[in-house]
């Protein structure tokens, strides 16, 4: 009897695991997309030149005392294009200060990409060799988080901004105010 | 077998094994480019260990030593002037972890939120041994 117990121990087990495996795929979720390692940490401290102020940013003087979006994005790169509509919504509708951090990119280019589409940047930052990218654990851009006001980094999206994540976004923002 | 068949089972085979031959050997090739191999063969030998344990964040199955990714790149230089700098191998992951978290290492660390990863194999293989052992005995 005790035997017989024992047996049926392992059918279980093993259909426990596969329900597992089986509501992590059906659930919505990307397998490729890896969480930060740096939610709920504070912001990396860093010094940038910036694009169109001429001085250097400063990470701990500038991000603070607000919630702040910050956007890595190049002119290179077609899904930053097609977010960048968010990005204004973001900036003009609701008032949010963006920060965006221009990725190996030609200066010159992103000027002229910002006059065509607008420019909903608070400030941006140049990254020519991808050093600060590295310090935010960016691996594919576009990429987008969220830090609160005291300087702590509350959410990461990697990719481009659809409606879907507008709205995400939005939420979290009113959470973290 | 006739003679033409068995001229065309040797050519199959032969051409079975270049192709293994160069999966082989496919499989050891590296991304590392002349501009970026340090003059000190102990700190190049150093940086080539440590790439070869980092996994490429853009391919993910792939180590930044095999990756021609450019973030793989960067994290190759990267890893090279923290070398220079005279960092040593710990000080090298903690920085990567720091940002890119377990993940970027190909070989995870045995933690709370890794153990299942390590021990379920060797739990299935018990139970899976007991099974057959159990069931032999009961047969006979």
């Amino acid at each position: 009897m005790m035997k017989k117990k024992i047996l049926i121990l392992p059918p279980i087990f093993f259909f426990l695991i596969l329900s597992i495996l089986f509501y992590l795929l059906i659930i919505e979720r990307n397998p490729s997309e890896v969480p930060s390692n740096l939610l709920n940490k504070n912001v990396p401290i860093f010094e940038a030149q910036s694009l169109f102020k001429n001085e250097k940013f400063i990470s701990s003087q500038e991000i603070k005392n607000e919630i702040i979006l910050v956007n890595f994005f190049a002119t290179w790169c077609k899904p930053c294009r097609d977010e960048h509509v968010y990005i204004k919504r973001f900036s003009n509708e609701k008032g949010i200060k963006v920060i965006g951090i221009n990725y190996k990119d030609n200066s010159k280019k992103t000027t002229k990409w910002l006059k065509k589409l607008g420019n909903p940047y608070s400030d941006v930052l140049i990254d020519k060799n991808g050093k600060i990218a590295i310090d935010w654990g960016v691996y594919g851009i576009p990429e987008t988080f969220i830090v609160n006001s005291s300087g702590i980094i509350k959410y990461r999206h990697v990719g481009p901004i659809t409606d879907k994540i507008y709205k995400k976004i939005n939420l979290l923002i009113n959470e973290n105010e | 077998m006739s003679k033409t068949n068995n001229i065309i089972f040797t050519k199959i085979v032969i051409i079975a094994l270049i192709l293994c031959i160069n999966q082989f050997f496919s499989n050891i090739s590296y991304a590392v480019e002349p501009d970026e191999i340090l003059k000190n063969q102990e700190y190049e030998l150093r940086a080539r260990k440590i790439s070869k344990n980092i996994r490429c964040m853009v391919c993910q199955n792939q180590s930044i030593d095999e990756s021609n990714s450019p973030l793989a790149k960067d994290l190759r230089i990267l890893i090279r002037n923290k070398i220079k700098e005279g960092s040593n191998d710990k000080e090298i992951y903690i920085f990567l972890t720091d940002r890119y978290g377990d993940f970027i290492l190909l070989k995870p660390p045995l933690n709370l939120s890794t153990i299942g990863l390590w021990f379920f194999p060797f739990i299935f293989l018990m139970v899976g041994i007991y099974i057959l052992f159990y069931h032999n005995k009961k047969s006979r």
